[in-house]
């Protein structure tokens, strides 16, 4: 199974050559947590739609892995993914700015992507990207429209709400959202591995 | 015989399609030659033979082992090569390979440069630059470089020239040299069987219609053609199906003795190839409907 | 030791193989005891499925032209000179029907057919 994990760090070699601009973001002083974000997404996403198209997964079934080898390689390899862009991140803050980037802001970050890959990846499996991409512009858009009739200001306030969160004293908060991360990160994985069992190819 | 994979009454239905009460048996050995015209089942059953298709119902068992607990132990030991692309196109053939050695215990590299080298295949090049016959070489040499006991193919002939076909099945008996190797192989260029195939079976409309050798099919079925004055109903319904025309009939008999014994000298009897019994055999499913 | 096929003849083509392995023993150009090329390898040379060498193999060990041992292949036996002279005399046999049909359509008498068999055999000596 891990040759499947290592076949994904090959084929994403081209994205982590991106590394580089990301630590160009990081010299414009933008905000890490949302760079992090940005490219963990990009790189895990992209790794997936890499296997997208249905010969790759004929070829990968023909092969002596199993259905459950496959969707754990790639929640394992997305996970590595986020940790190569925050070691990049952490070394390309201390040699650019200077600084060591607060323990709390890799949480968040990891929390972020983790759970936005625990959703995407089942529905991924489950229906194709075109599907995908139509449901999520219309979603999109209703998210939008609603949220700027509700709630005025909606971006600062998401702002507002992250630097209250990395402001927050307690560490027992982050040790209990990275624990919730987790538990949705392993269902998603199930649920995963419950949708493939069943794909057709 | 040992039987190396076998079907027991797997039934399987899609929309519009259902493969119904087939079971098969592949022997150790030999090649088997899958046949049967377009949407008939073919891909599907070899597909549930790959585990890439679950049956509705039925077990399937390779080398004797089911899926269910030996996955990884079959597939380790089944070269396949698929009628379409497979590999990830924007790769060269050796980042393919690199991606491929990994999955096998027994991966050979020297074997895998033999067949490179023997096919002429670039190994540099980008595999979305391939034509159709050496996308299909470049399957076959993955099939071939982990000593497989098992090569399945769909359709590995179609679309290839016949210079290279006549080469494929040069490799095929090269690799048949060795009793333990086991080849079952789907196509409807049925003239590529006549010189490989040891055993034929017959797939239409999901249905199981034969498996027999190649000296079996010769001594049982016959072409016979003849004036329409020796037909009459209850002589038609010997044949598998008739076709006539203003000027005499041919029909195909299961039964050569018989056909024999009933006309002697009135007709022409004739050896059919595999594709008049499949023809003959499709028409005599529409008639009898 | 040759062997011809041909794909059109209405002979089956294992049998092509049998008559033509058979007619090698019997002028003794195959020898007893002389091993015989696999199954698998004749068929690979000749282009032929394995089941239909094989089925020569087996037509041939059934009439006693060859026996097999487990792992080591096929081999020539020992020809009994009944069964040679047997084997040669069905060909005579057929060969001399053939001369009478012949003659037959173009009205050759026996006693004329049986002069003309003297002349030539003696010719031969």
């Amino acid at each position: 199974m891990f040759s499947l994990v290592r076949k994904d760090l090959i084929l994403q070699k081209s994205s982590i050559l991106l590394l580089p601009v990301l630590c160009a973001y990081l010299a414009f002083n933008t905000s890490i947590l949302w760079i992090g974000i940005v490219f963990s997404i990009v790189i895990s996403l992209n790794s997936f739609s890499t296997d997208e198209k249905s010969p790759i997964h004929i070829l990968f079934n023909s092969l002596p892995y199993t259905r459950k080898e496959i969707v754990t390689s790639k929640y394992i390899s997305a996970f590595i993914f986020t940790a190569v862009v925050a070691i990049a991140i952490f070394i390309g803050n201390y040699f650019i700015n200077g600084m060591i980037v607060d323990w709390k802001v890799f949480v968040l970050m990891f929390g972020i992507v983790l759970s936005v890959i625990s959703v995407i990846f089942p529905l991924s499996y489950k229906f194709t990207s075109n599907q995908l991409l139509m449901v999520s512009l219309v979603l999109s858009g209703i998210f939008l429209v609603a949220v700027n009739f509700f709630v005025k200001n909606w971006i600062d306030q998401i702002r507002a709400f992250i630097g209250w969160l990395l402001a927050l004293e307690g560490n027992q908060i982050y040790f209990m959202m990275a624990g919730a991360v987790f538990i949705l990160y392993a269902g998603s994985w199930l649920l995963s591995m419950y949708i493939y069992k069943k794909k057709v190819f | 015989m040992e039987n190396i994979i076998e079907l027991k009454n797997v039934h399987k239905s899609f929309k519009g399609f259902d493969i119904k009460n087939f079971s098969i048996a592949v022997k150790k050995g030999f090649v088997t030659g899958f046949i049967g015209g377009n949407g008939v089942g073919k891909s599907t059953t070899i597909k549930m033979i790959m585990n890439l298709l679950q049956p509705d119902s039925g077990t399937v068992s390779v080398f004797g082992l089911n899926y269910k607990e030996h996955e990884k132990e079959i597939k380790q030991r089944i070269g396949f090569v698929y009628d379409e692309n497979i590999l990830y196109d924007h790769l060269s053939l050796n980042q393919m390979k690199d991606i491929v050695k990994h999955a096998y215990e027994n991966w050979d590299d020297h074997l895998f440069n033999h067949y490179v080298e023997l096919f002429d295949l670039p190994l540099k090049k980008k595999i979305k630059t391939f034509s159709k016959g050496m996308m299909m070489k470049a399957s076959l040499t993955m099939a071939l470089s982990h000593h497989a006991e098992l090569i399945i193919m769909d359709e590995p002939t179609s679309g290839l020239d016949p210079i290279f076909r006549r080469e494929l099945l040069e490799i095929l008996h090269q690799l048949m040299q060795d009793g333990d190797k086991t080849i079952f192989f789907s196509t409807h260029i049925t003239t590529d069987l006549d010189m490989i195939a040891d055993y034929i079976t017959f797939i239409h409309n999901g249905e199981h219609i034969f498996t027999k050798d190649l000296i079996e099919i010769e001594e049982e079925y016959a072409i016979v053609k003849g004036g329409l004055e020796l037909l009459d109903r209850e002589i038609e319904q010997e044949f598998l199906a008739v076709r006539k025309s203003n000027y005499g009939f041919e029909a195909l008999t299961a039964n050569k003795g018989r056909a024999e014994e009933v006309f002697g000298d009135m007709v022409i009897m004739e050896k059919p190839t595999l594709e008049d019994i499949m023809y003959y055999t499709k028409k005599g499913a529409e008639q009898h409907v | 030791m040759q062997i011809i096929i041909s794909n059109s003849s209405k002979q089956h083509i294992y049998e092509q193989i049998y008559e033509q392995l058979k007619t090698s023993i019997l002028s003794n150009e195959l020898e007893a005891g002389q091993s015989l090329p696999s199954m698998r390898q004749l068929a690979k040379d000749l282009n032929v499925s394995l089941i239909t060498t094989k089925r020569a193999y087996e037509e041939l060990e059934k009439t006693g032209f060859i026996y097999s041992i487990v792992g080591k292949g096929s081999f020539v036996s020992e020809q009994n000179s009944e069964m040679v002279k047997e084997a040669k005399m069905k060909g005579i046999e057929e060969q001399l029907l053939t001369a009478i049909r012949n003659s037959k359509d173009i009205g050759i008498s026996l006693t004329e057919l049986k002069e003309l068999l003297t002349i030539l055999y003696r010719e031969e000596e």
